[in-house]
């Protein structure tokens, strides 16, 4: 076994802890960290869900829960959902394309470390007196610009827009580092059309973060300007305009939305093929469609502001550049559902959360192209039916392609096997409780439910009664995983370098690799998911199917 | 497997079958050679920490200057829908013959940075050492020059949609020419270790295209805010 | 892919069956709605049925192969040879892109449609001309017969009916008569919505916006704040009563003689019952400079 070994060796897990500039331990660092915040969020959300089981406002005072949904939303996506993506990637991108490393190793280190210091800036403001940020994740101008006369410079909001900013400096080191490795790392014979899709979609999601993320980092500190240093940008009153901030605001926070989710369907697209022995059906269609998110995606932000100060003119023609952008996206699923029809099933958990996961996402889709019709969307925005969608986004199918990537990689990253039973455990309550706690939030939506309310009418009891219970169950489903994950590091079974049998040259060097990943770069030959090669179509006794 | 050496120019795949809709390299080629060197020619080349480094760094700017495009985009906004520009007596700011001199003393120092990088390939170290000296002083000029500006300016930051706006683009844009300057610093200061430019001068080479790009965002900076 | 005859009857079963299934989900869809209380509701619905109905085939069907593959194509143990040569297809390929972007622009185009009885916020004329469609319009929506004047603000809703000089906290409209809301929000973004009548419209400080509709079915409905405006944003909602022109007139002169003044929503939390978690992390004010000459009367 070779020093990087996790855990195998008492000292080396110390290394966790230090400024390595190990592409694979700045992985996990991400990811563990990235976690942790997963599951404050998800306490967060708890809190949430238990002051929505009844009607009547009776666990939090009114400005707590403004603080506790716009905190929610704030740390899962730029505390969770964003970096433990850059984490996998981080592990994964250089084995996938035949590297010793990324191409800044020193850079990729402090891109990590900005984290826990925004991520404990930002959560130190429950404590400050008149608390956390709460005008929502999107931090809409006047209200977020809205000082009581006992707040000073340093509140709630500033905080928040501070930590942001650490953390966008953080994510365009990142992707720097990201767009380079993949640009220029790659091994003899890796050509860009025979990278596996995970490669592809990371490269998409961290080109959108280079070219759309500094939009936010404007509105933000135009924001910061008119919320501590006196200036009226955003302040009608006096002469500037909130909608200003808005489309800044949208023109990342849209694209951002494929930023979280590319990398997940990349996920979808390395399970999916090694668990049906079947080759990514339409490989090629499905990696220029990844690529073409990030011109895409750049056109359609207005769509969040339907109902807002927005001209019809503009209105229509932003719905028709949002329904297109199902056609790439389309062409995934139809992908993903041809690579498993007439195929060799092995149902292990990695297989069932990335099934479930596209399963699930259709539904989000199917939602996502019904808010694109304007009339409709004018019905429903701002109500519980958009909050049903982007959480069938986010945690129907991108937490499921995260579990997924665990259980697929873990024997990878860690050197053994975890357990089975325990994973089958873990999916069958996410599914259930993912479903119970947000398939009510359609209904609901579309009898008019708002978001953010902390307080609703009586008639809404029973759909969030069940969704609390979801939520709830969601919270329980965390702990057979914990207990999966922790025990398996240290008592799971040793694993081979390819338990899977899959393709991908992460999976020829040892599990886990050494330190610079290969005893000598691979050059690359065939295509990418040739389950029909002699060293994949093997039979194998000792496998658990 | 041996690998081929980047810099020859040629494919280091054996085996062009792949699924490309189009041939990447014969598109690289015909590109000109100042674009080329930002643009690898296949897998293999992670031995070329120059290009490598370039690469990251263009891309670093490229996406930096879209936080100045969100902020040209906030100005043009405001400047053609708000009611309260500027109040009534203040005429904003005026290129007058000390801006344009100022404006001018930072153009010219990309040139006399050219110079520099050009001598430091010629191995000229003293020379080198002197043009980008100069080129920082240039520098310093333009930034004292910026803040005198600043202190006889007859409207302050909170003064309307042009105060704001005016303050926020010249102070972040100073705010990259100060990082520019101390760049330069370091590169100074490591040009007088030994053995520094053994692998390469990349350290240099980025800290000119920095140069640049604050020089060009000045360009448009100049023309949004005093000619306009 | 070899698809031989069983299988072929077996897909055409599925076929049907899911095309029945999504036909029927998409009738039901009228009963996920409120009731429609205006014309653009109807249209609305109507569009969403469809919507439905197409999701629904999309759905089940990807469900349908998924599943039929997990029951299946099971792989014996330990055998991890490959299940099916085939990497692509080119047809396929080309119709499961050509179909969608056909489907998502009928769906746009359907939508400009229905957007442009709606009439807000600007000129789907342009669309419908530059689409030639023109003709297909029989009538323009006739002009709006009254006009309230809506104020909003932080935490009160407030109706000015300018015939009879009538400021009141309810909405009162009368059934089948176009009406025009001249809405403005005197501090933060406030969103003006009555999901009966599948309408809103964010308002935004400092400019007027201008909602168009006819109500037509009598009723008591209920508008709410969309869009967060702070500390009792859960607490700004209003009654809106749509009624016959009589006993909409009758309403307008009583509130004449008899006039109450909006109240602060925000009195309403003294309903409540007491919270576990009530930490007072100070509510939102509108600073000084936001205050304007309209101030609202009987404010705690």
């Amino acid at each position: 076994m070779t020093d990087s070994a996790l855990l195998h060796p008492p000292q080396s897990w110390r290394q966790y802890f230090s400024f390595s500039t190990d592409h694979k331990v700045i992985g996990v660092q991400y990811m563990v960290t990235s976690f942790t915040f997963f599951l404050i969020g998800g306490l967060l959300a708890m809190l949430i869900r238990a002051e929505l089981l009844t009607p009547q406002l009776n666990l939090v005072s009114r400005e707590l829960y403004n603080g506790l949904f716009t905190m929610h939303g704030t740390v899962m996506i730029f505390l969770w959902t964003i970096p433990t993506f850059v984490g996998l990637g981080n592990y994964l991108v250089p084995l996938m394309i035949g590297a010793k490393d990324m191409a800044f190793p020193v850079l990729n280190a402090i891109a990590f470390w900005i984290l826990p210091v925004a991520g404990t800036l930002l959560l130190s403001s429950f404590f400050l007196p008149e608390g956390s940020a709460k005008s929502g994740w999107w931090s809409y101008p006047p209200l977020s610009t809205q000082l009581s006369s006992t707040q000073g410079l340093v509140n709630g909001q500033s905080l928040w827009i501070l930590a942001m900013v650490m953390i966008g400096i953080s994510s365009i080191m990142a992707a720097v580092n990201f767009v380079t490795t993949i640009f220029w790392m790659r091994s003899p014979g890796m050509t860009l059309f025979r990278m596996p899709i995970f490669v592809w979609t990371t490269l998409s999601a961290q080109l959108m973060q280079l070219i759309f993320l500094p939009s936010l980092t404007g509105a933000l500190l135009l924001l910061l300007f008119d919320l501590d240093f006196g200036t009226h940008f955003f302040q009608p009153a006096e002469g500037g305009t909130p909608v200003l901030y808005q489309h800044l605001f949208w023109f990342y926070s849209h694209p951002a939305v494929y930023i979280w989710a590319l990398p997940a369907w990349g996920v979808f697209s390395e399970v999916i093929p090694a668990f049906t022995r079947n080759p990514l059906f339409g490989y090629r269609s499905v990696a220029i469609a990844t690529f073409s998110f990030v011109p895409i995606t750049g056109v359609v932000w207005v769509h969040h502001m339907f109902a807002g100060a927005t001209p019809g003119w503009m209105r229509t023609l932003f719905m028709f550049t949002t329904e297109l952008v199902a056609v790439p996206t389309g062409i995934k699923v139809f992908a993903w559902t041809a690579t498993i029809w007439k195929s060799k099933i092995h149902l292990d958990s990695a297989f069932l959360f990335a099934v479930g996961g596209v399963v699930m996402f259709v539904l989000a889709g199917i939602t996502g192209v019904m808010l694109g019709a304007l009339p409709f969307d004018l019905h429903v925005n701002n109500t519980y039916f958009i909050v049903g969608h982007f959480h069938y986004v986010v945690f129907n199918t991108i937490v499921m392609a995260y579990f997924a990537a665990i259980y697929y990689w873990f024997p990878k990253i860690t050197g053994r096997m975890c357990s089975e039973g325990w994973g089958k455990l873990h999916f069958g309550l996410t599914f259930l409780g993912a479903t119970l706690n947000f398939f009510p939030m359609f209904p609901l939506g579309l009898q008019g439910m708002l978001r953010r309310v902390s307080s609703y009418d009586p008639q809404y009891a029973d759909w969030n009664m069940v969704s609390s219970l979801g939520a709830f169950l969601l919270g329980v489903s965390t702990l057979p995983f914990l207990v999966n994950v922790i025990v398996s590091c240290f008592e799971g079974p040793i694993a081979k370098d390819n338990p899977w049998h899959a393709t991908g040259l992460e999976w020829q060097t040892s599990s886990p690799p050494p330190k610079e990943n290969f005893d000598s770069i691979p050059t690359v030959t065939e295509p990418p998911y040739s389950y029909g090669d002699a060293r994949y179509c093997v039979q194998d006794p000792t496998s658990r199917y | 497997m041996t690998q081929a050496s980047p810099r020859d120019g040629q494919p280091i795949h054996q085996n062009q079958n792949d699924e490309s809709p189009f041939n990447l390299q014969q598109l690289r080629r015909n590109l000109p050679s100042w674009l080329q060197r930002f643009i690898p020619s296949g897998g293999g080349q992670h031995e070329d920490h120059h290009g490598k480094g370039m690469f990251g760094m263009t891309i670093f700017l490229l996406s930096e200057s879209m936080i100045f495009v969100s902020f040209f985009a906030s100005y043009i906004v405001l400047r053609l829908t708000t009611t309260d520009w500027l109040p009534a007596g203040v005429s904003g700011p005026e290129a007058s013959p000390t801006v344009i001199f100022h404006s001018a003393v930072l153009v010219s120092s990309s040139f006399v940075l050219y110079f520099a990088e050009r001598s430091l390939k010629r191995q000229q170290l003293t020379r080198f050492r002197l043009l980008w000296l100069l080129t920082s002083a240039m520098g310093i000029y333009f930034l004292i020059g910026e803040v005198q500006e600043w202190a006889g300016l007859d409207f302050g930051l909170t003064t309307g949609m042009g105060g704001g706006t005016f303050y926020v683009l010249t102070g972040f844009h100073g705010l990259h020419v100060t990082t520019g300057i101390l760049l330069q610093f370091i590169m100074l200061g490591r040009s007088f270790l030994p053995n520094n430019y053994e692998n390469g001068h990349f350290g240099v080479s980025a800290a000119s295209l920095f140069w640049h790009f604050v020089d060009v965002l000045w360009l448009i900076l100049f023309s949004l805010l005093y000619l306009w | 892919m070899i698809v031989k005859l069983g299988e072929a009857i077996v897909l055409a079963i599925g076929a049907a069956a899911i095309i029945f299934i999504s036909y029927w989900l998409g009738q039901q869809s009228y009963s996920w709605m409120p009731p429609e209380a205006t014309l653009e509701a109807q249209k609305v619905d109507g569009l969403f049925s469809f919507l439905v109905m197409l999701g629904s085939i999309i759905f089940l069907g990807v469900l349908g192969t998924i599943l039929h593959s997990l029951i299946f194509c099971r792989a014996k143990k330990g055998d991890f040879s490959e299940g099916h040569p085939v990497r692509s297809d080119t047809l396929l390929e080309i119709l499961w892109t050509g179909i969608p972007t056909v489907l998502v622009l009928w769906i746009a185009i359907q939508s400009i449609h229905i957007y442009a009885l709606l009439d807000i916020q600007g000129v789907p004329e342009v669309a419908h001309a530059a689409m030639g469609m023109k003709a297909a319009y029989a009538a323009a929506p006739a002009p709006p017969v009254k006009t309230v004047e809506v104020t909003v603000q932080q935490w009160a809703w407030i109706f000015h009916y300018p015939e009879q000089d009538v400021t009141s906290a309810e909405l009162h409209l009368p059934v089948n008569q176009r009406v025009r809301l001249a809405m403005r929000s005197k501090d933060v973004l406030h969103g003006f919505y009555i999901p009966a009548f599948r309408l809103k419209q964010d308002i935004v400080p400092g400019t007027e916006f201008d909602l168009v509709f006819s109500p037509t079915l009598e009723g008591k409905y209920r508008l709410q704040d969309s869009q967060l405006s702070g500390t009792y944003f859960s607490l700004m909602q209003a009654d809106v009563f749509v009624e016959s022109p009589q006993a909409y007139q009758q309403w307008l002169d009583n509130a004449a003689q008899n006039p109450t003044p909006p109240v602060d929503l925000s009195v309403a939390e003294a309903a409540q019952p007491p919270q576990l978690l009530g930490r007072r992390w100070g509510e939102n004010h509108s600073p000084n400079h936001l205050q304007t000459a309209h101030s609202l009367p009987l404010l705690p």
